[in-house]
């Protein structure tokens, strides 16, 4: 911007930022790609892998995550203790109600590049399985971003009027009887 | 009084010894008179009017409004229509479907409920249950979620067991956005 002095556009640009995702009804794996691009700082104009220009990410609400597909019963995480017959599978229905946030912080786990920038990425990351965040992290944050995922309306969120507006498709006969 | 009961039952009169039900006494009775009998106001309802559909020589409800690929789990005002309130189907006899839209609705109808998007269309439950399984958000699901199994292997990139989700019927939707629908996670 002109009216801003040459020190406070080079603070301004390369200042760390503070971004919020509402992780309610979306896929972990859409939140992940999106966090993923801002921790690493890829959304940035001025970004290098050597220059430490990723920001902040809080991702609230991941108890309320939604999994496309049959992947709650289906989806697997296995870990192994390093011992003989040490291999732990669990589902990921079983894994979260176990700790809410885990599926999303495995899913940015693997999506970073796997170097030693990794490590410092994760420990920019935030999450919070309900809406309750610390008071200094909100003061932080900057921006709320778009959620991924289009939530449709249940049927009880219709008002009458809408619900009344759609025509009926088809004719009941004559002695048709409404269960 | 225990004789004649005996006799009674003898003569194979048993009508007449169990106490007639109430059901029983409106049997000569038909339409919404019968309903007065239990104390329950009946009203005729007239026809409403509905719009004439865009293309009426259609052969099914679908076609005949032009909506055969565009819809999908998430318009429920549409697929509430074929529905009874416990949640299921309505006939084909009934509504006039098409097999092919028929099953589609029904599919879109069952991704519907897994959605948790019908939350008043639910079977009877006795009251006070509480279930034990845990809530948790899902969409576009393909099996019931009682059926499902976990995949605990899932092999090499090459030949990868994928997750399925969605339903081949619907592939055939009209999709206004650049990336083509993937059934295959």
């Amino acid at each position: 911007m002109a009216s801003y002095t040459k020190a406070a556009q080079q603070w301004a640009t390369f200042a760390r930022a503070w971004y919020l995702i509402d992780g309610k009804m979306q896929p972990p794996g859409k939140l992940a790609a999106m966090s993923v691009i801002r921790l690493q700082g890829k959304h940035k104009p001025v970004y290098h892998a050597l220059s430490d220009c990723g920001d902040h990410v809080v991702i609230i609400n991941t108890r309320h995550i939604a999994f496309s597909g049959n992947k709650w019963e289906q989806k697997v995480y296995s870990s192994h203790t390093g011992y003989p017959g040490g291999l732990k599978q669990v589902t990921a229905t079983q894994l979260h109600l176990k700790d809410p946030t885990a599926i999303v912080k495995l899913a940015i786990y693997r999506m970073l590049p796997k170097n030693l920038h990794r490590r410092t990425m994760m420990q920019r990351l935030h999450l919070f399985p309900e809406d309750v965040i610390p008071e200094d992290i909100r003061n932080n944050l900057v921006e709320e971003l778009a959620q991924p995922r289009r939530i449709p309306k249940r049927l009880d969120e219709y008002t009458q009027e809408e619900i009344d507006a759609f025509p009926m498709l088809w004719t009941p006969p004559k002695d048709y009887r409404k269960m | 009084m225990g004789a004649l009961r005996v006799k009674l039952k003898g003569l194979g009169l048993r009508r007449l010894l169990e106490p007639r039900a109430l059901w029983d006494w409106g049997r000569d009775l038909k339409g919404p008179e019968r309903l007065l009998l239990r104390g329950i106001e009946g009203k005729i309802i007239e026809d409403v009017k509905t719009p004439t559909p865009p293309n009426p020589s259609g052969q099914c409800p679908i076609c005949r409004w032009n909506l055969k690929h565009k819809y999908n789990y998430e318009d429920v005002l549409l697929l509430s229509q074929f529905i009874r309130s416990d949640g299921g189907m309505l006939p084909r006899r009934i509504t006039g479907l098409c097999l092919e839209e028929h099953k589609k609705v029904a599919v879109c109808v069952q991704m519907a409920h897994r959605a948790g998007l019908l939350p008043n269309h639910r079977p009877l439950l006795p009251e006070g249950h509480v279930s034990k399984k845990p809530k948790l958000n899902r969409y576009l699901t393909r099996w019931s979620v009682r059926s499902a199994k976990p995949i605990w292997k899932r092999g090499p990139k090459w030949c990868r067991i994928p997750f399925r989700v969605g339903h081949p019927l619907l592939m055939n939707n009209i999709n206004y956005g650049q990336r083509p629908v993937y059934l295959n996670h």
